[in-house]
């Protein structure tokens, strides 16, 4: 608690200090969170569509989640070093599973007569897509990216065992010389961080169901 | 002026040894409201769905308006043809006043202004206050607002032909009786060509000018609904519409065929003051009305001219009554 409020911890200046730990903790938990929904959404809306694409990948992401992440980095070390790929690459492909199933759950939840009363109206295609499909399966979509935003963030924090400088730093760097402190600040704030990031995607996913009662799934 | 035309339109599905719609030939006129009815499986929703290409034919034609719609563009055709359901199918995600406005903005060409003065409009004409419903959203609504909006949508941008599958069919007899009375009053404001799929006969002729009766994917029989009681065309069809029933009779046999053969002078003395029936009239309002007032006789009276015509009596209403069914009768005898 007290490392929290010792303000010689918020010198901007110092790589090591709070406020920059947390930056990059946020730059790494943003472009892993990015990479993992560019591929994922649309793989999402091509098994909901194709269904015999579903079994084989899920069972592919089911398999790559199964992987303890710790183990991947270390597997990745000889391959991408200590380089911010090393932390990425097996971060990205740990959130395929659970965003591929839940877009492919939106879209498939979807009630088939919305779909055909928009054919019905002339929509073209991309109009039923961006108007009636993505509008409907969004908040379960942003639900799913919940799910693995906040264990993202969790498992980012060791991401500082492979080289990238994160609030994690305050755990593990400590650890050797023992300040508990430190330690301690390093558990909370990647807990409070990982806690304020699913409060915002939460009232995100409520503000989305409009017109709907406020938790509804569908 | 014919609005639509099928041409020995046949649907056949894949698996099954049967069309589902069989070489089936009729034409619609501008401004009519044409009735689909028969049994489930009869073919009419599959017909129906033809129209707008949601299911494409398996051989012949569809004309609108003089064009094969089998010839253009699926998209922009539906674009033009009003699409009415019984589950409605709002979208939940919008307000009102936006799953009005869909259809007109997906058909293109319209301004902010326009579209929000369009859609007040609409909703008026479907009876529902504007600054009330329009933001308001579906699942806020009851089952007979959330059609009303339904018919809105579809009216959005104008069709000229407006498809509706049973869109009454899930409401409580009382909205249903409620939304067919709104369906005349604006029928008779926008004068639409409507193709209407019931199985419902009382509410196809309660709505319908013209009636086409669907059996196992084919045309028994179109008409008006006096033709079909009058003459049908096969035992289906008798059956459906109740040809047999004195009620039916009743219902659609006009007073001006039963006027009583009395002369004036010795009727009104005869009589004394006497009820009047307007010209228009049915023979179940007369008797109604004969049943109501104890009267021995009712003068029928020319709607705009005053003048009176004749009289009806319950003897009147007997001999047509029973000409008519002798009708019947010697058809079923000539059969044998």
């Amino acid at each position: 608690m007290h490392y929290i409020l010792q303000s010689y911890n918020y010198n901007l200046s110092d790589p090591e200090s709070i406020p920059n730990l947390f930056l990059k903790h946020l730059t790494l938990v943003g472009i892993i969170m990015l990479i993992s929904l560019i591929i994922a959404i649309p793989v999402g809306l091509l098994v909901a569509r194709y269904r015999r694409l579903y079994l084989p990948v899920v069972g592919i992401s089911d398999v790559l989640y199964t992987i303890p992440s710790i183990a991947a980095f270390a597997f990745l070390i000889p391959i991408t070093g200590l380089t911010p790929a090393t932390a990425i690459i097996p971060m990205v492909l740990f959130n395929q599973l659970v965003l591929i199933r839940n877009t492919a759950a939106a879209v498939n939840g979807i009630d088939p007569l919305l779909i055909e009363v928009g054919q019905a109206m002339g929509m073209k295609p991309q109009q039923v897509l961006f108007r009636v499909t993505l509008p409907l399966a969004l908040p379960v979509i942003v639900a799913g990216i919940r799910i693995a935003t906040v264990t993202t963030v969790g498992i980012a924090a060791l991401a500082a065992l492979v080289g990238q400088s994160d609030l994690g730093d305050l755990i593990f760097q400590n650890l050797a010389v023992f300040d508990p402190d430190a330690i301690a600040a390093g558990a909370i704030l990647t807990a409070f961080f990982a806690i304020v990031a699913d409060l915002l995607l939460l009232s995100l996913q409520i503000g989305l169901n409009r017109g709907r009662s406020a938790l509804s799934v569908e | 002026m014919e609005k639509i035309a099928f041409h020995a339109i046949t649907k056949q599905f894949p698996g099954s040894n049967k069309p589902a719609v069989d070489a089936v030939t009729f034409a619609v006129p501008e401004g009519t409201t044409c009735m689909l009815v028969g049994t489930s499986g009869s073919g009419k929703t599959t017909l129906l769905r033809m129209v707008n290409r949601l299911i494409e034919p398996t051989s012949g034609e569809i004309i609108i308006d003089g064009k094969n719609v089998l010839e253009e563009n699926p998209i922009q055709l539906r674009r033009h043809i009003g699409y009415v359901i019984q589950q409605v199918g709002l979208f939940p995600h919008l307000n009102i006043a936006e799953n009005i406005r869909v259809t007109a903005e997906i058909a293109g060409g319209w301004t902010k202004q326009r579209l929000a003065a369009r859609v007040d409009e609409l909703l008026d004409l479907v009876g529902l206050p504007p600054a009330e419903y329009r933001k308001r959203f579906p699942r806020q609504l009851s089952g007979g607002q959330q059609q009303r909006v339904g018919l809105a949508r579809a009216l959005a941008t104008d069709p000229a032909v407006l498809l509706m599958d049973e869109p009454f069919g899930a409401l409580d007899a009382i909205t249903r009786a409620r939304m067919q009375d709104e369906l005349l009053r604006i029928q008779r404001d926008v004068h639409k060509t409507i193709l209407f799929v019931s199985h419902d006969i009382e509410e196809a002729f309660k709505l319908g000018n013209m009636i086409a009766v669907l059996n196992e994917g084919q045309l028994m029989q179109l008409g008006t609904p006096v033709d079909l009681l009058a003459n049908p065309a096969n035992e289906f069809v008798r059956r459906l519409v109740g040809a047999d029933s004195i009620l039916r009779q009743l219902e659609y046999l006009p007073v001006i065929d039963a006027l009583d053969n009395e002369p004036e002078a010795v009727s009104s003395a005869h009589w004394g003051d006497i009820p009047i029936i307007a010209s228009d009239a049915t023979l179940l309002t007369a008797m109604l009305k004969l049943l109501e007032t104890n009267a021995p006789a009712l003068a029928v009276q020319d709607k705009d001219t005053q003048e009176t015509l004749g009289y009806i009596t319950l003897a009147s209403i007997n001999s047509e009554i029973t000409k008519a069914r002798s009708k019947v009768s010697s058809r079923e005898q000539t059969r044998i």
